[in-house]
């Protein structure tokens, strides 16, 4: 829309807006005469100019609350909290309610005088005459969807295209090719060369697993020169677990997951680690993903036929769990309210790519998504147990449930509950002899200070220190004394019912109930019918997984190319609103989720074509004339080069420096030792917390994605390179992490302990090695051979001292190379 | 030749560049030139500003305001009985429920010109009454640490927004290329007080600790001990050699940054070790901050500090103070707490005004929260000689010093309880407005586009308290 026609627009808007305005005037009796404006103009007005039109008046641009004062017509229009004017109960007016601090608190700055106020009361009372003209709607900032007929692309139905026609008709592989190519051809641009053999391998094998090949794996595919060569690699590592524990942790980035409840006091999260694995697992076994979806908002309501797929569904629900829970709120219907405010967040930023959390107060200013449609899903989770009071202080917590056990898993469980019994029973057993010495020594002194002696009471300190200890050790005994297998998981609430509007937020300020499945938002999807004996959560994983539904598939087809190309077809992925951004090759988006859902979304088919595919063997090689039209690769003429994850940079260096754990791991916190649990004590007011002072011995050795992830501080142990490489911040839900270039990495690369540590751990490796010991390291850490140049550099480097191997060593680990895949 | 040295001036890194990174665009070159780093910034030009730098000094915990600055004749008449609290009951209470009046637990006296109101616990600030300004209506909203403190810090009471100090290096930029623009001395354990969130990565804080003796580090991975030098930077030149190299392969501002990021790293490695030795300053310094005396050496360390840092031009510098958190033994325990931190902050506040840099820079004492005017007791048998006071985000105290704000003014009060504001309220959006308006920046108009939208530090809310400004 051009300039013009926007300002005809508007002064239409306003012609409009008056001519309402007057008819109104025309037919309210109490405006006919004079004293009335007088009344206004003295004593009203000049209040509303001095306290009020601040924040509430178009001409400051501002209208806070959604409410503007500064016509007749807007005062009793109102805003977000409804009419600031009631003329039917004038004096409940939101307005008076304000001024007399009983509701709101207006003016902010301070309380008006009693003066004021009963002139406001007066006025109102009469019937508020007013004699201010203008239009009482606040204009939108802007209007970003230009033709209103036509629908927003992301909420539009998925329509799959045609293949576009191509002039290099042999470069496509796959039919995504013919896209891609299609339009670099359409702005005359050519695609980039194929990479070599060596990069593509390291490429695949960093993106599908988080890890680089192995040698023998070059090996192999340096002899394989049939057609399916890259077939077998990509199927190799599709079935390998290392795929399922690389691609599970971006889902974990989605759902806010850490191995602790909340932020405060550090309260563990000891069943936190089977919503992990639950992911791990339903990547590897390629549970379609829609099946993926209903398990995490519904799984408790599904039906099963094995004690694994109950346990599954089960543990599912803890997506909707484990974020940031403030369990430490002191006012709990602020907590509920804050919880479903969470759920929703992130229920609607994984599935459908959308910022609900605007609509808690008002109805979303860019996209459809009414005030009305957020405390329906309200609702649907306000009718949903997800936390308790635990009867420690103030604390809550998030709900568990026993899981279902096999015999076998029952016989297993009385064995080891009969050992837990015996130990117990000599920790008891040695701790009361300890007393009974104790007393006796007490006795003892006692009577020995009557005798003026003393005793050396260094061991009676000695005696208290093992009482103490043996104290601790029976407390941590009985706290994880075996017990049925847990789940975090939530259940339907007694009792669903529908959720009112809270104003703002304020959970003790409400407005109108909403029915749960009143949700208009897609009105393409129509949202299923709710029993009122339901919560709504079957209803809603069926709307979500709606194959008509146009957003779930569209949304994690583009997170799975982002993760793969590095920037997303959708470079906002987790926003396909009105104002995030288009996409760059929308059809091929379409093409590509329309494939996804007739292939009984397959996660692995979709990342298997990927991968096979010309577009993702392109090199990264820069072509001066393409930097400079299109800098940020949004037309796909080269790979973009990307830097490692912190988990996949970890995970390789273990890797290269063989030292890598590939043994799957249940609790990330090592709970079982005693000194990392503290405040065991059932009469502590604050819940047992956990304190990393002791790690197992595997753990500096275990891939990243099963080390504990704490919200409260930095990343502890063995993997504090998460906190120099951008790894996700445990309290957001965010489906791309930033990727930074900051001297606090540098600083880690070049004086870390841990570099060090694998430099000497390579180099000790090649100095035990056969062979070309340069050649060697270039395969293992780049995995390419060495050029000439290079080996004239490093055997130039090496010329002083046999130690220079692991500063050589260090400068290759820590060298850009390494640290991206390219 | 080294390449810390190649790099030192803009004409040889473009140099540089021109030979290594073949193909960039010109504008591109020029912003990686200027901005330093691989994401532009958008700077709002600054208007009227009254200070240059802040020195936000967070008292974690939660400092008792009744005690402190905030007596009340209702309280102290009243001290060991049940008085009729005017809380309400929408939220837990624990070991509060006498709600026992508890008189301050040391004499609270009017002081200097201005008679502003601190307790004798606090002598060497009481002795600065002038040059302060004591905000006794401040208000937040929440009762529990963990969000309270994120509040402070970001505006946000839970998820991950930029702190305060990454808006102010967002809205102003480095002073001194050669260090961060923020850094936090000995921050609060949660990591999001000081992040950057969706601002670049530049901006957000780097995390300082001072070290107490020789083996501590200030600075994380700052030096390898173990290694000279010269093999360090040996190893440095053969792999910035080979980063160079595969440029031309692969060029991406990323890697360009990545190379940039070794630079600073290594001109920071031998510079900033001088900043933060603390020995370069006179013993007189040191005795007026408390080095030395067991009881303020570590705050008093971590103050001398953060003039040094201020002084040398980082904006935001933050210490964190810890240890105000009195649910228990007030008596004993607001005392040592007051001994660890009173001459610290004094000796900065002189040092910086001798100096003539307070009028540059603006102090900020605050805690997340105060403490309430009853007693609290978690085991319900203790006599209140022995009991603590609760949170209170209802009503607490904050302080502001130097640049651009009135002294010796007391700002707002509390009712006959101290429990809530009745007039000068500032809400903790309020002093953020504030803080960013003495530096010239509109607390409305720094906005950041994130997610489809524009985000600021005071969200929707937050008014500039004009009547404490100069």
């Amino acid at each position: 829309m051009s300039a013009d026609s926007k300002s005809v627009l508007r002064i239409l808007a306003v012609m409009v807006a008056v001519t309402v305005s007057v008819v109104a005037r025309a037919e309210d009796p109490s405006l006919d005469g004079q004293t009335n404006y007088r009344f206004f103009e003295n004593r009203i007005r000049p209040v509303l100019v001095e306290h009020c039109y601040e924040c509430h008046s178009g001409d400051q641009g501002k209208h806070k609350g959604g409410l503007r004062i500064d016509s007749r017509e807007a005062i009793r229009t109102g805003g977000d909290s409804g009419p600031a004017i009631q003329t039917e109960h004038p004096l409940e007016s939101l307005l008076l309610q304000a001024i007399r601090y009983e509701s709101l608190e207006m003016p902010p700055q301070g309380k008006l005088s009693p003066k004021i106020i009963a002139d406001f009361e007066k006025w109102i009372s009469e019937g508020a005459p007013d004699p201010r003209d203008g239009s009482a709607v606040a204009e939108p900032e802007s209007q970003t969807n230009n033709d209103p007929h036509q629908p927003h692309w992301a909420f539009a139905p998925i329509v799959p295209h045609h293949l576009p026609t191509v002039v290099r008709r042999s470069w496509p592989r796959d039919d995504l090719d013919y896209f891609v190519l299609h339009r670099l051809e359409t702005v005359g641009m050519s695609p980039a060369a194929d990479a070599t053999r060596y990069r593509w391998l390291r490429r695949v094998s960093l993106d599908l697993t988080g890890l680089p090949p192995s040698l023998d794996e070059i090996r192999r595919f340096e002899r394989d020169r049939s057609a399916h060569a890259e077939t077998a690699v990509v199927d190799r590592l599709l079935s390998s677990p290392a795929f399922g524990e690389k691609w599970a942790r971006h889902w974990l980035d989605l759902v806010g997951y850490a191995d602790q409840i909340g932020t405060s006091n550090d309260i563990f999260a000891e069943h936190a680690w089977r919503y992990r694995n639950y992911v791990i697992d339903a990547i590897n076994d390629d549970k379609p993903f829609d099946r993926f979806v209903q398990e995490q908002i519904a799984g408790d309501l599904l039906p099963y036929e094995s004690v694994a797929e109950r346990t599954d569904q089960l543990t599912a629900t803890g997506f909707l769990l484990l974020g940031d829970v403030e369990i430490v709120e002191a006012d709990k219907a602020k907590l509920l309210v804050d919880v479903i405010d969470q759920q929703i967040v992130k229920m609607s930023n994984a599935f459908l790519a959308m910022t609900v959390g605007c609509a808690r107060c008002h109805d979303h200013k860019f996209d459809p998504i009414s005030q009305r449609d957020y405390y329906a899903l309200g609702g649907i989770f306000r009718s949903t147990d997800s936390i308790y009071q635990t009867g420690r202080g103030v604390w809550s917590s998030v709900t568990s449930v026993n899981l279902p056990e096999t015999s076998d898993d029952q016989i297993r469980r009385n064995h080891r509950s009969t050992a837990h019994q015996q130990k117990l029973q000599q920790l008891t057993e040695k701790r009361d002899t300890l007393l009974r010495e104790q007393e006796a020594l007490a006795h003892e002194s006692a009577a020995e200070s009557n005798e003026e002696t003393q005793k050396p009471d260094h061991e009676e300190e000695q005696l208290r220190q093992e009482i103490a200890r043996l104290d601790n050790q029976i407390k941590h005994a009985n706290y994880f004394s075996p017990r049925p297998p847990q789940a975090y998981s939530v259940h339907d609430a007694d009792g669903p019912a529908d959720m009112q509007i809270t104003i703002r937020g304020n959970p003790r300020a409400l407005g109108d109930l909403v029915a749960r499945d009143h949700i208009e938002f897609l009105k393409s999807t129509q949202f299923p019918d709710i029993p009122s004996h339901e919560s709504g959560r079957r209803q809603l994983a069926e709307w979500l997984t709606d194959s008509n539904n146009p957003l779930p598939a569209r949304v994690v087809v583009n997170r799975i190319w982002q993760q793969l190309f590095g920037t997303g077809l959708v470079s906002s992925v987790d926003y396909f609103g009105v104002r995030g951004e288009q996409p760059s090759h929308p059809k091929l988006l379409d093409h590509l989720a329309s494939t996804f859902i007739s292939q009984g979304w397959s996660q692995k088919q979709l990342i298997r074509r990927l991968v096979l595919s010309r577009t993702y063997r392109m090199s990264s090689r820069p072509h001066a004339e393409y930097m400079d039209v299109d800098p940020e690769n949004r037309l796909l003429w080269r790979m973009t080069p990307r830097r490692l994850s912190a988990e996949s940079l970890r995970d390789s260096l273990l890797f290269v420096t063989d030292q890598l754990s590939r043994s799957r791991v249940n609790s990330a916190l090592p709970l079982e030792y005693v000194e990392n649990v503290g405040g065991l004590d059932p009469k502590n007011v604050n819940p047992p917390h956990f304190r990393l002072n002791k790690w197992r011995p595997d753990q500096p050795f275990q891939r990243t994605v099963f080390l504990p992830v704490v919200r409260s501080a930095e990343q502890p142990g063995p993997a504090d390179l998460r906190n120099v490489f951008d790894f996700t911040q445990p309290a957001t839900y965010a489906g791309q992490r930033s990727v930074t270039a900051v001297p606090t990495q540098a600083l880690f690369l070049m004086n870390s302990e841990s570099m060090k540590k694998f430099a000497t751990a390579m180099a000790e490796q090649l100095k035990n090695a056969s062979g070309d010991r340069l050649d060697l390291l270039w395969w293992r850490v780049l995995n390419r051979p060495i050029d000439p140049q290079e080996r004239a550099q490093a055997i130039d480097f090496l010329a002083n001292s046999d130690h220079d191997w692991s500063e050589l060593c260090h400068a290759l680990l820590a060298s850009n190379e390494f640290l991206m895949v390219l | 030749m080294r390449f810390p040295n190649l790099l030192n001036t803009v004409a040889n890194r473009r140099q540089l560049l021109k030979q290594t990174a073949c193909g960039f665009g010109g504008v591109a070159l020029n912003w990686m030139l200027t901005q330093g780093n691989v994401q532009a910034k958008p700077s709002v030009p600054p208007t009227r500003p009254k200070a240059k730098r802040i020195i936000f000094l967070f008292m974690a915990g939660g400092p008792s305001q009744p005690d402190l600055f905030d007596p009340k004749s209702l309280i102290i008449k009243n001290h060991g009985k049940t008085v009729a609290a005017p809380v309400d009951d929408t939220q837990l209470r624990v070991g509060v429920d006498q709600y026992l009046a508890m008189a301050p637990v040391a004499p609270v006296r009017p002081r200097g010109n201005s008679g502003m109101m601190i307790s004798d616990l606090l002598p060497n600030i009481g002795g600065l009454a002038d040059d302060l300004c004591l905000l006794k209506g401040m208000h937040t909203d929440n009762k529990a640490h963990s969000p309270a403190t994120l509040q402070f810090h970001t505006g946000a009471l839970t998820e991950a927004r930029p702190s305060l100090g990454a808006w102010v290096s967002y809205g102003l930029g480095s002073e001194n290329q050669d260090l961060p623009s923020f850094i936090t001395i000995h921050p609060p354990s949660d990591g999001r007080t000081y992040g950057s969130s969706f601002l670049p990565a530049k901006h957000q804080g780097m995390a300082v600790r001072v070290p107490a003796k020789e083996s501590d580090v200030a600075i994380k991975y700052l030096r390898d001990a173990e290694t000279d030098l010269q093999t360090q930077q040996r190893r440095i030149d053969f792999l910035q050699t080979m980063n160079r190299r595969l440029l031309k392969e692969h060029s991406t501002p990323q890697m360009n940054g990545m190379i940039e990021s070794f630079e600073l790293a290594f001109r920071m490695q031998t510079e900033t070790p001088q900043l933060v030795d603390l020995e370069n300053e006179t013993d007189e310094t040191h005795q007026l901050y408390g080095l030395g005396d067991p009881a303020t050496d570590r705050n008093g360390r971590a103050c001398l500090l953060a003039r040094r840092l201020s002084e040398a031009g980082v904006r935001f510098v933050q210490v964190s103070i810890g240890g105000w958190d009195h649910h228990g033994d007030i008596p004993n325990n607001l005392r040592k707490s007051c001994q660890q931190a009173d001459r610290p902050i004094a000796g900065l506040i002189t040092d910086l005004k001798r100096r003539g840099l307070l009028d540059e820079t603006l102090v900020v004492w605050s805690g997340e929260f105060g403490r309430s005017p009853w007693s609290q007791d978690l085991s319900g048998t203790s006599p209140i000689e022995k009991h603590g006071r609760e949170h209170q985000h209802e009503s607490f105290c904050s302080i502001l010093v130097g640049g651009g704000v009135r002294g010796g003014l007391t700002y707002g009060a509390t009712d006959d309880f101290g429990y809530r504001p009745i007039e000068g309220r500032v809400h903790l959006y309020d002093l953020h407005a504030t803080m960013l308006y003495l530096l010239g920046l509109d607390h409305e108009q720094l906005t950041h586009r994130h997610a489809g939208r524009d985000f600021r530090l005071t969200d929707v809310y937050g008014n500039v308290v004009h009547p404490i400004l100069t």
